[in-house]
């Protein structure tokens, strides 16, 4: 099967529908990992089918992945029918558009052998296990999409991406203590973004942290001044600007899951902390890990300023919440296979670099923590109460590093976190992760990123 | 009727050279509504069928997902291809040799509901018991599914009704997520009564309480212990044993909980819709007791990790990473009522969600509690608290319960807690952090 019947489907669901659109999904998927110095396996899967949506009274679903036109027009048959019971029938159209687009490879994953993939992680392992890791977890994936969408009102978008993702978990235990790090790498390009990352000496920094973090002194809690890393800066971002503004959050459609938003029902634009934050979420960054050109309802990708001045200033939209706003959708429609409805998702949400240099951020902190990346993390669900537990993380004394401190906590709420912060510097970086959203579960591919920044007055236990 | 004709296919992977192989086909139906606002979002049905192989060569081992039959015999020949370039698994001791004499209830069928009629019934059933709005998710599924391997060969249908409502009324909020196998046959009115439950913690007294961080006595709903049974039930699998990464690691055959508390992994059990008849190596399922009257009393084991540890299989392959089917806390004596009326003073906890690990190999974590936290004084609700944390370790959690309701309910809620039976648990001086 490769999408041949997908202008049959879509001309049968218009026939019976007042808005029909059907989107065809090829995804072939590789991993492999290590456990402990073990091969664990190898796993690979190709696999593809159909996603068509109907409107009437209500909007259905249907997925297939038949190449049998009596198995699927069974399937579009059974949408059709229930989109007839009373329900919510709004979805944006907007303008047909037809075009093409893909993910710049120089090294392409299908051409990139197994062996030369088991290297790469038997190296990181070795350098784990050099540097005294007792866990040693890592894995290795590498995915290719190719898609077509299609919709009644003309559009036709066909798409091809490529992305990598590289997983790692190590543990050390020093005098009896364990650390632990996690972290993931991905991008939408080929094999050569392994090759830029430099990941053995970036895993054996991350080890010789974890040594030392093991055996430094807990905080005594209290206030103090801050500076938290790009890791930190990263995940905010993410979690307490992009999640509360993804718009189905806020019109309470995923309230029994994910759970709704601190912005629903609010005056709109809130203030949300310090004029000197931003967050932006920008699906058409290229080479990022939630790189797309459109997005999975076919609407062009753009920049989208969500945090603008410390104030909300655009929610993320699918083609379904922007109706329900009565606006046009921004291209945050994502689905993480053939067979999910596509939901308001986030891409590289990060917030943007200021002016002040990362040296310049450290004047003035008399008694303060410097926390670079986390570990633990959670927030609840309206997105406003929030931990970040400390990883690499080192008291400052006088404007200087003064040693590792371990685990520190801050356990604070999204407006708290964005009103302390009053310097922003001029660097940025990204960290990949898999955000999880929807039922079936939908992890889709992330960056997270931003500056070091700079917070007066945290408590921190 | 499948595409997939599975003694050809185990034909074809002997042929190959592969010396182990398993097999595991699902056809699955699969029909959901969702619903917010209390009105319907979307109605989603899926109709699939999936076949998983398994194979190894001299331990070098590969899988694959096929969903279409056309493409078997280039993923057959694609496995064999891989199977010659990578390094081999030292841990894998091969598929379950041992004849299997017989599998759990194999005449369970698929049953049809009208779920549009059902998220009505939810929906309604909330407001008329003091929601002013709701959202949830309703499920039926019915998955045939088969495993075949050199040795065995099972074949069961499970599956089963899912109902997951939360409800709100101003700032408070109220969920229920049940689960519902084969063997039940479900009505609406069971359906009403979900829904009439998920009203509940807005009619409790919810003026706004503060409490400072510390050592609490919590009542964990069934929700609550159903989260963290299943954030670390992990740490039951031999595989995480041999990773270094569980807490349990050296505590076999010794207390890892107060007296009161048993738990087992049921996966025969039909009334829920973790029911299955045999694990993905075609090893029959049986209740297994993994900690029983406080006492560690064994691991999660596929045939291999077993081996390992020179002991039996426990029925639980992932072949590669053993887990838990179905897991129940057996109920205690005392129904909720009367555990609430003997707290002089602590926390009634009705539901969580992103439980994370700071530390994996000591469970050390923390859980946010949401949809009613309640502080609770000489057995009486109090009022409501919010911007609270669970935050200490599995260990403790598990080592200072005091008490178990009879009550138990079937849990199931997206990804925060797996299949399972559960009661409330009352566990004395457990850590509870809260946002500055």
């Amino acid at each position: 099967m490769d999408g041949d019947l997908i202008h049959k489907i879509l001309d049968y669901a218009s026939s019976k529908s007042a808005y029909a659109e059907v989107r065809y999904m090829g995804l072939s998927v590789n991993q492999l990992g290590f456990r402990n110095g073990e091969f664990q396996g190898l796993s690979f899967s190709s696999e593809q089918g159909y996603a068509i949506r109907v409107l009437n009274r209500s909007i259905s679903m249907g997925f297939s992945n038949s190449s049998d036109w009596n198995k699927v027009k069974g399937v579009v048959d059974r949408a059709i029918e229930k989109s007839n019971f009373e329900g919510k029938n709004q979805i944006y159209q907007g303008k047909a558009i037809k075009d093409s687009w893909k993910v710049n490879v120089r090294k392409k994953v299908e051409d990139f052998s197994i062996e030369d993939k088991v290297s790469i992680i038997k190296e990181n392992d070795s350098v784990m296990e050099s540097s005294g890791a007792s866990v040693r977890v890592n894995s290795l994936t590498d995915k290719r999409i190719k898609q077509m969408y299609v919709n009644s009102i003309g559009s036709e978008i066909q798409g091809d991406i490529s992305r990598i993702n590289y997983f790692y978990l190590v543990g050390v235990i020093e005098d009896g203590e364990f650390e632990q790090s996690v972290e993931q790498y991905g991008s939408s390009s080929g094999f050569e973004y392994i090759d830029g990352l430099s990941l053995p000496e970036r895993i054996e920094q991350d080890i010789n942290d974890l040594h030392e973090s093991a055996a430094a002194p807990r905080i005594n809690p209290g206030k103090f001044d801050i500076i938290v890393g790009p890791e930190i800066s990263g995940i905010v971002a993410h979690e307490s600007c992009g999640h509360p503004t993804e718009y189905d959050r806020i019109n309470g459609r995923e309230g029994a899951l994910a759970g709704e938003s601190f912005l629903t029902g609010r005056k709109l634009p809130m203030k949300i902390g310090s004029p000197a934050v931003n967050v932006v979420d920008d699906p058409s960054m290229e080479g990022s890990f939630g790189y797309y050109t459109y997005d999975d309802e076919g609407i062009p990708s753009r920049k989208r300023y969500l945090y603008k001045n410390g104030e909300t200033n655009e929610f993320i939209l699918n083609r379904e919440s922007a109706a329900h706003l009565g606006t046009e959708s921004n291209a945050g429609g994502r689905s993480a296979s053939w067979d999910m409805e596509p939901l308001a998702r986030m891409s590289t949400t990060y917030i943007e670099p200021g002016e002040y240099k990362f040296d310049e951020l450290f004047a003035g902190i008399r008694r303060g923590v410097y926390i670079n990346s986390f570990t633990e993390w959670n927030i609840d669900d309206i997105r406003f109460n929030e931990k970040y537990v400390g990883k690499e993380a080192y008291f400052i004394t006088n404007g200087d590093i003064s040693g590792r401190v371990r685990r520190p906590v801050i356990e604070t709420n999204t407006i708290k976190f964005y009103s302390s912060v009053d310097a922003v510097a001029n660097d940025l970086e990204f960290n990949a992760g898999t955000c999880g959203k929807g039922d079936p579960m939908q992890g889709v591919d992330v960056w997270m990123g931003g500056p070091h920044m700079r917070l007066r007055e945290v408590y921190l236990q | 009727m499948s595409d997939f004709d599975l003694d050809h296919i185990l034909k074809k992977l002997k042929e190959k050279g592969f010396d182990d192989y398993a097999l595991e086909l699902f056809s699955s139906q699969t029909e959901q509504v969702r619903f917010s606002g209390n009105s319907e979002d979307l109605y989603n049905n899926w109709n699939q069928t999936t076949l998983v192989i398994f194979a190894s060569r001299k331990q070098r081992v590969v899988s694959t997902t096929v969903r279409d039959p056309a493409s078997l015999d280039s993923s057959i020949q694609l496995l064999w291809d891989l199977s010659g370039k990578i390094p081999n698994n030292p841990a894998f001791q091969g598929i379950n040799p041992d004849k299997q004499k017989r599998y759990g209830n194999r005449k369970l069928k698929g049953q049809d509901y009208d779920l549009q009629d059902f998220a009505t019934t939810l929906i309604n059933s909330a407001l008329e018991s003091g929601a002013e709005r709701t959202a949830g998710i309703v499920y039926n599924r019915k998955h045939n599914i088969t495993v075949k391997t050199e040795y065995n060969q099972c074949s069961y249908t499970t599956g089963g009704l899912e109902a997951v409502i939360r409800s709100f009324k101003g700032n408070s909020s109220g969920q229920e997520a049940r689960h519902f196998g084969l063997s039940t046959k479900v009505d609406s009115s069971m359906i009403a009564e979900i829904g009439r439950e998920s009203s509940e913690p807005l009619n409790h007294n919810n003026t706004p309480i503060s409490i400072e961080p510390g050592k609490f006595d919590v009542i964990m709903s069934p929700y609550v212990i159903g989260n963290l049974i299943s954030n670390s039930s992990d740490f039951l699998s031999y595989y995480s044993v041999e990773s270094s990464l569980s807490c349990f690691a050296d505590s076999l055959n010794k207390d890892v909980s107060s007296k009161e508390f048993t738990l087992v992994d049921d996966p025969l059990d039909s009334s829920g819709v973790g029911f299955r008849a045999c694990d993905d190596e075609a090893t029959a399922t049986r209740k297994n007791t993994l900690i029983e009257n406080g006492v560690l009393k064994g691991f999660m084991h596929s045939y291999s990790t077993s081996r390992h540890a020179q002991t039996a299989t426990t029925g639980n392959a992932g072949i590669i990473t053993p887990h838990a089917w179905q897991l129940k806390i057996l109920p205690g004596k005392k129904s909720i009522e009367e555990i609430m009326l003997e707290m002089d003073e602590g926390l009634l906890i009705n539901n969580c969600w992103y439980t994370r690990y700071q530390d994996y190999r000591n469970a050390v974590f923390s859980t946010v509690p949401r949809d009613g936290v309640f502080y609770v004084k000489n057995g009486e609700i109090q009022g409501l608290v919010s911007g609270i944390r669970i935050s200490d370790s599995i260990p403790n959690v598990l080592r200072n319960v005091a008490d178990i309701s009879r009550e138990t309910k079937n849990v199931k809620w997206w990804e925060e807690i797996s299949a399972s039976s559960m009661p409330y648990v009352l566990s004395k001086k457990i850590g509870i952090s809260r946002a500055f």
